[in-house]
């Protein structure tokens, strides 16, 4: 793949590393802050990625399995994050030839609707269940603009190891 | 999502995801716990004094009531046998510990390292030593949910310590302080009133403190008062807990182990038997 920033093309990736990542994302997700609206999803923001520069690896399904096992851990409906992660990794796959290519604030933008999506998602299943509406709840949109902000540090630390020089010129380190 | 809510069906997919999540959660738990056991560690000495000095004297007052409890509890049985009152029930306690609250918008839960094989049932209350902190709600065979009085339409049956007017405190959502529904204008109530378990519900123990009244608005027009309460124990404070394993005869029993007395549609309506949300997600 190129590295659209910097025209280089990237090293081919190494998918222990892809579902490594995952795995600490889900190990991240289940520290136990607390109950707070603005905590980031990690796995959304590393699903994400992996779907848009690597859909081959991370597909629809990983997005559901994932997110079943969120549903278990928040207690949530059983599969309220499931649906909501495979819908979410299904729209960034079908964008992902056009997010590539953009700068990566521009991508971080791009992406607020996605994680907007994820976070109030709940509360949408919620309000057509029940019919009440929790306005409460709404603060997940801050937790969006969090993932939203964490995306070009998860872009640094994802595509770092495909960014490696492939010769080392030991005489002349750079 | 549908087949969850209505059918309460896929608990043995839930149960194996838990069984396989519960070990990375107390992986991801340990730092935590181990910073909060090292700053244990270095609590200074004067703090410790103080501590074991106001330890010892809670101690004192507390054997003394003990003692004198003891006899009144037998007084008190003995009377009630005399008049063919029914006995009050004695039920076991299980020490928990609170896990942690998992992060969910809507609810408002927290999960217990007790489970179906510690002999915790479904709606058993959960409580520290000030008071109600809420109910079992979900059961793992090493794990169960505790909805909290906070959580939304959370009703526990109290009676006013003062007057022992009866009435039943409602959850209102995170956040939000807990409300006294369906009382006229005219009841007898006043800021600062404690309100106690009743215990007609079969569920909760009576005589155990839940709120105190923190506001009341009285509404004329309405013929209704709205009056708000603070819960007596500090919800999310403690990491320890007790588990009533109460169960008094008089009650129709918990429809047996699948997760369905807990939330979501009515399928038994025996008296006695309360539902803890008639709707509503979980």
């Amino acid at each position: 793949m190129i590295d659209f920033q910097s025209g280089y093309i990237l090293r081919p990736v190494n998918p222990v590393f892809i579902y490594f990542s995952l795995f600490c994302a889900l190990l991240l997700n289940l520290l136990p802050i607390g109950n707070y609206g603005w905590v980031p999803d990690w796995l959304i923001i590393c699903i994400v990625f992996w779907n848009i520069h690597q859909h081959r690896y991370v597909s629809v399904i990983w997005a559901f399995a994932l997110g079943l096992m969120m549903d278990v851990h928040n207690s949530d409906l059983l599969g309220l994050h499931a649906f909501s992660y495979s819908l979410v990794s299904y729209l960034a796959i079908s964008w992902h030839r056009r997010i590539v290519a953009l700068t990566v604030l521009s991508q971080a933008v791009h992406l607020i609707p996605i994680f907007l999506l994820v976070s109030l998602f709940p509360v949408l299943v919620h309000w057509l269940l029940s019919g009440e509406f929790y306005w409460w709840a709404l603060t997940g949109a801050i937790q969006a603009l969090i993932e939203a902000m964490l995306w070009p540090i998860a872009t640094r630390i994802l595509l770092a190891p495909q960014r490696r020089p492939i010769d080392v010129d030991h005489n002349r380190p750079l | 999502m549908l087949i969850d809510f209505r059918f309460k069906a896929l608990d043995p997919i839930r149960n194996n995801v838990n069984w396989v999540l519960r070990p990375l959660e107390y992986v991801m738990m340990a730092p935590r716990n181990a910073f909060e056991a090292t700053s244990d560690y270095f609590t200074t000495r004067s703090t410790l004094d103080q501590e074991n000095q106001a330890m010892k004297v809670r101690q004192a007052e507390l054997s003394l009531l003990a003692n004198q409890s003891e006899f009144l509890m037998v007084e008190n049985q003995n009377l009630r046998e005399l008049m063919a009152l029914q006995k009050q029930v004695p039920f076991k306690t299980l020490p928990v510990e609170i896990l942690f609250n998992p992060p969910n918008p809507i609810s408002q839960r927290i999960v217990i390292n007790r489970g179906s094989n510690d002999g915790l049932k479904l709606g058993n209350p959960i409580a520290n030593d000030a008071g109600i902190l809420g109910q079992v709600v979900r059961l793992y065979e090493r794990s169960a949910e505790v909805s909290l009085l906070e959580d939304r339409d959370f009703a526990v049956p109290v009676q006013v310590a003062r007057n022992g007017l009866r009435a039943a405190v409602f959850g209102a959502g995170r956040g939000n302080p807990l409300e006294l529904r369906y009382l006229p204008v005219a009841s007898d109530l006043e800021v600062g009133d404690i309100l106690l378990t009743s215990g007609i519900d079969g569920v909760y123990p009576p005589g155990f403190a839940v709120a105190v009244i923190s506001k009341i608005e009285r509404n004329a027009d309405k013929n209704s008062s709205n009056v708000f309460c603070v819960p007596v124990a500090a919800v999310n404070r403690y990491r320890q807990a007790l588990a009533f394993l109460y169960d008094p005869q008089f009650d129709a029993k918990a429809p047996t182990l699948n997760n369905k007395s807990a939330s979501g549609t009515p399928q038994t309506n025996t008296p006695g038997r309360r539902q803890t949300r008639a709707r509503g997600m979980q």
